[in-house]
Formats: C-alpha cells, structure tokens, sequence
C-alpha cells in the first residue's frame, strides 16, 4: 500500500471548509475525540489520496490493453462526458451523506456508535474532496462547458433533495436510519468504488484503493452497531426493535438498489473501460450480500433469544419462520429482519411504480398498496414530501396521465437555486421541467440537467 | 489481494465475516462470544482490511488471520508487522489454509515496508508454535513476562 496525498488549490480546500462549516459543525468534534475512540489510528487527513504503482493498462473495454489515459481529453467527447458525470455524481453522494447524517448524528444513544457515524462523515467529506482533486486538476471544460469553479460551486450547493441520485434526498427519520444507511447504501458505494478501481482514467482508478479501503470501516459503522441492537432488541430492549430496523431497511434497500441504474445498462461503461460490471450484474450481487446480512442480524437475533441454538440450527430456524410464516419456541417470523423483494418500492428502473410488495406480492390498486407501504415504512417517513410526491405520482401512473418514463423524472426535489453559502435563503421545492436531452432509460448516474427551468411550487 | 487456487479463495476480512469468524472461534474454544469479534473486527477493518485475510471454501469462510502494522511498541522502534489473531475451522484444517492466510500476511506486510513480523504464542498450544515454525517463525531474543494485578488493588478490591 503505497499512497500519495495532495491537498486541494487554496480557494477549493477554503471552500471545501466553509461548506464543512455550514453542513457538518460537528466535525470538530472528531479530533478533540479521535484518541478515545480510536486509539493508535493514523490521524485523519482531509486531503486527496492516490495509489501508487496501479497498472498503466487498461484492463476492460474497447481499448483494453492499450495505455490508461490521463487526461480527459485523451478519452474523447463522449466517454469524457460519461466519466465527468460519473465524478460529478460520486462527489454529490459524499456530500449528501454527510448533509444527511448530520440531522440525526447527535440522536445516537451510544457515544461509540455516534463517533464511528462522526468518522464515516469525516472520510465521507474526504471522498467527495477527492472527486473534487479529480475535477480541479484536470481540464473537464471542453466537455462540461464549466470552469473548475462552477463545477466544483455546483456540487456544494445541493442540498437533501437536490442530490444526483434518489437515496441521498431523503432524510434521516432517526439514528436507525444513519446506521442502516451505512450497511445499506454504502454498500452499493463499495460496489460502485469496486467496480471502478479498473477505470481506464488512470487518475479515477487510483482514487478508488483509499476510498474502498475507508468504506469497510463505513460499513462496519452500519453492521456491528446492528448487531449489537439486534441483541439487545432479544433481550428485551423497547427502544431499538426489530420493526423499527425491519422498516428502515424497507426505506433504503429500494433506494440502494436504484444506484446502480438502470436494470438493462451499464453497457457503456464497459466499453468505455470504466467499470468492469453492468449494472444488473452488480444489482444482483449487491442484493445477495445484502440478505447475506440479514440472515447473519436473524441468527445474531436467534442466539440470543435461544442460547442453546448452533449458528447453523439458528439460519435454519430463521430460514423456516420467513418461510413459512410460523413460529419457533416463541418467537414469530414477525420478530425477524426480512429483505423487501427487488421490486418493492421501486421509482427507477425495470420495476419502476409497480406495485410489488415487501414479499413480492402484487396489488391492484394505489389505495391498497398505500396501506401496504403504511404498514412496512417507518412512519415518520410516511410523513415526508418525498412519500407525498412518489404516492401522487403513482397515482398519475395508474391513471394514465403520465408514463412511467415521465413519472421517473417527475419527483419534487428540494434544489438550490441560487448562490453556493447555505446561509442565503435560496432553497426552493421544483420540478424540473423534463429535459429533451435525457434518454430513456437513462442512468441514475447521469446528472440532472443544468438546462432545466426550476418552477418553484 | 484476492488469488484463488485449490478451491481456497483469499480475500481480505470484511464485515459481514463476523459471523463466520464468532462460529470459528466458537469451534476452536467452545465459547461464543460474538460481542468480543465484534469490537476486534471492527478495529481491524478500520485499520487495514487487507492485512486480515480470511480463506473461503465454497463461499464460506473457514478461516482467518488478523494482522496489524505498529511501530514504538516494547521499545522496538521499527515497524513491525503483528500477527494477533488466527483460526481455521476444524472440519478444514490440514489443507494449508493457514499456510495460505500467512503468505496473504506477509505479502501485505511486505507491501507496507515491514521488515519483522511478530507474535505471541501460549506455550501450551503447540499445534501453533509448530505452525508458525513452519512457515519461518523463530525465537525472539524478546521473552514475554507477566505479573497478576493484585486483587485489592482492582477496582472494587479492598484497598487499605
């Protein structure tokens, strides 16, 4: 492990910090508590890494074997635009992640739990300047249009709401929701860094050996503090059930899957040679480990109620109650975690405003499938605008007065409409007008477009 | 890091390896104690996942070795690489899996520019000294001693 750090130009690590200022106060609080909660770490670093001695090949796509490019201009317009795309979007999740933990970060009962969270952010924060790295010391403009400023200015200026992509514009409804995020959605951020460590812009694929080696903590950040819930929640512990994490997971997991686009794309991205995965593959994957998890919580959950159970008598205990929807020794399947069916709660992709529930069962009409979400969503998020926009627009779908195609680019998002210090009032609820310039079916990566007119509601 | 050959797959630890690892352990003590890996699976993969491989076989994990990179401890100021946790599961030993999981180590350690590796062993567990003599351990010149804590001076004890 050979790495090499690099700080920002002055005016972008500034305003990197006067964001920080504005979205995350709590992070000084990281090392006034670093020695306590972990001890012996190297200190953290806001500061770009890169990984030294990576191949100069590269590996996958129309160009595979030839030299990896490093500068944009030597990928030619349209991978250029697609890999800027990809940055932008990446850098969005960063911030975003950062802007939503934030609100419920000090609800937390445990410190520990709460300065790991502290931490996820803190290296969340260095990702997202590391895309800034990406983006500052090369020249995207013949291609973005932008100066490294405007680029790097439009990125800090989305808010929850105003995200690239759908699960980094909800908000948290408690700290389950920080934790369940971090073994959810940062997972598919481990998938995406993965996938893109064979990038064939040299600079993009060395920025991903830090970043994926950061991610395991985050999604330890999310897993053990779940296991130690689960346990306690077998014990007898009111305050954090396994309804309430069953439903989180019900909230994200839809969301979770939606990162990775489109069902049927991701063809570009190979031929490019950015990703070496399309995105169906990697979806199926992703959903895979997660239930992998959500058996390991069930037999964590299992042992605990019934000491006397083997890890493997315990999986299959767990197995045979949400199977069969029985009971065992007292305890229901009710008592369990249950990952919600791919197509359950679906805006994007294949599945997109169908109405599928948690088990993969079908319903025939808004109303009845309402009272479904009802009773599998945590309520609060019931509550939100962003329940209210994806119920109206399922009901559009269903009436036939708009397509699913239009009903996928038609949710209210919260955007900034006008300058990048969050202390000005300029935040805005719009609908974008539909943009000629997007493509059916096209990526979740793609950035929504700079053309649109916001219509403020 | 990831080789896979003789159906052993190497790869480094990752989260949802704890269960496996807690069910390892489990074998090996007769004692299941999952919040203990919780805490140290936590510290290793904030620390570097890749210097703690874990073995898979048909998907499932059947053993691991948990290493770390420290300098300045006991005075010894270079840095060294510490080898502090490792179990393979006993329906799987005899197939070098261990052997696998410290050539995974070292190559790792290796990386980071260490130039001795360290451990400690309990004297009763021979099956392990023979091990790690196998793959090149030898005696240190450092001799580990330890001293019991006398029982009023605990917290709680009867302190005069």
């Amino acid at each position: 492990m050979n790495v090499e750090q690099t700080v920002l130009p002055k005016k972008f690590h500034d305003a990197v910090l006067h964001w920080q200022r504005h979205n995350f106060p709590d992070y000084g609080l990281l090392p006034e508590n670093w020695q306590k909660y972990f001890p012996s770490d190297p200190d953290f670093c806001l500061c770009a890494k890169m990984e030294v001695g990576m191949g100069d090949t590269i590996e996958i796509g129309d160009k595979a074997g030839q030299a990896r490019m490093t500068k944009p201009s030597e990928m030619g317009e349209e991978p250029a635009r697609h890999l800027l795309a990809i940055i932008r979007a990446q850098a969005s999740t960063e911030f975003g992640s950062i802007q939503q933990h934030e609100g419920t970060l000090a609800r937390a009962q445990d410190d520990e739990d709460r300065f790991w969270v502290l931490r996820v952010m803190a290296e969340e924060l260095r990702h997202g300047y590391q895309m800034f790295h990406l983006l500052v010391s090369q020249d995207w403009s013949g291609v973005s249009g932008q100066k490294a400023e405007e680029m790097v200015e439009e990125i800090l200026s989305m808010r929850t709401g105003s995200h690239v992509l759908d699960a980094f514009n909800l908000e948290y409804d408690s700290f389950v929701d920080n934790v369940v995020f971090a073994a959810v959605i940062d997972r598919v951020g481990k998938y995406q860094l993965a996938m893109q460590r064979v990038c064939a812009y040299k600079p993009f694929a060395q920025s991903m050996p830090p970043m994926l080696r950061e991610e395991a903590f985050h999604l330890a950040a999310g897993v053990i503090p779940l296991r130690r819930w689960v346990q306690r929640a077998a014990q007898g512990n009111e305050l954090v059930t396994m309804a309430a994490i069953r439903r989180s997971f019900n909230k994200w997991t839809p969301r979770g899957l939606e990162m990775f686009g489109h069902e049927k794309g991701g063809e570009s991205n190979i031929r490019f040679g950015f990703k070496n995965m399309k995105n169906a593959e990697a979806q199926s994957l992703y959903y895979e480990e997660c239930r992998k998890m959500v058996a390991d919580l069930n037999q964590r959950y299992l042992r605990a109620r019934l000491p006397k159970l083997s890890p493997e008598e315990a999986e299959r205990v767990a197995a045979r109650l949400l199977d069969d929807r029985g009971r065992h020794n007292g305890i229901s399947y009710g008592d369990l975690i249950e990952l919600p069916d791919l197509r359950f709660f679906r805006r994007k992709g294949e599945p997109a405003f169908t109405m599928v529930g948690t088990r993969g069962e079908a319903f025939a009409s808004v109303d009845e499938y309402v009272r479904h979400l009802k009773s599998h969503l945590p309520e609060p998020y019931l509550h939100s605008r962003d329940m209210k926009g994806y119920v109206e627009t399922l009901r559009d779908v269903e009436a036939g007065r708009v397509t699913v195609d239009q009903a996928m680019k038609k949710m209210p998002k919260l955007k900034r409409v006008g300058g990048v210090c969050p202390c000005s009032n300029s935040v805005r609820w719009v609908v974008e007008e539909e943009s000629p310039t997007i493509p059916k079916n096209s990526s979740d990566l793609r950035p929504r477009s700079n053309q649109s007119t916001p219509k403020s509601i | 890091m990831t080789s896979t050959a003789q159906e052993i797959r190497i790869r480094p630890l990752s989260e949802l390896d704890i269960s496996r690892v807690v069910a390892i352990d489990e074998r090996l003590t007769g004692v299941y104690r999952p919040e203990v890996w919780e805490r140290r699976v936590g510290y290793y993969l904030r620390r570097d996942p890749d210097s703690c491989p874990v073995a898979e076989i048909g998907g499932t994990v059947v053993g691991f070795m948990f290493s770390d990179v420290r300098g300045g401890e006991f005075g010894l100021e270079e840095t060294t690489g510490w080898i502090e946790r490792f179990g393979v599961d006993p329906d799987f030993q005899g197939r070098s899996i261990g052997r696998r999981l410290f050539e995974a180590v070292q190559a790792q350690m290796a990386g980071h520019g260490v130039k001795m590796i360290r451990t400690l062993v309990d004297k009763k567990d021979s099956d392990l000294a023979s091990f790690l003599r196998a793959v090149g351990f030898e005696n240190a010149a450092l001799q580990a001693l330890e001293m019991r804590v006398p029982a009023e001076q605990r917290p709680g004890g009867n302190s005069k």
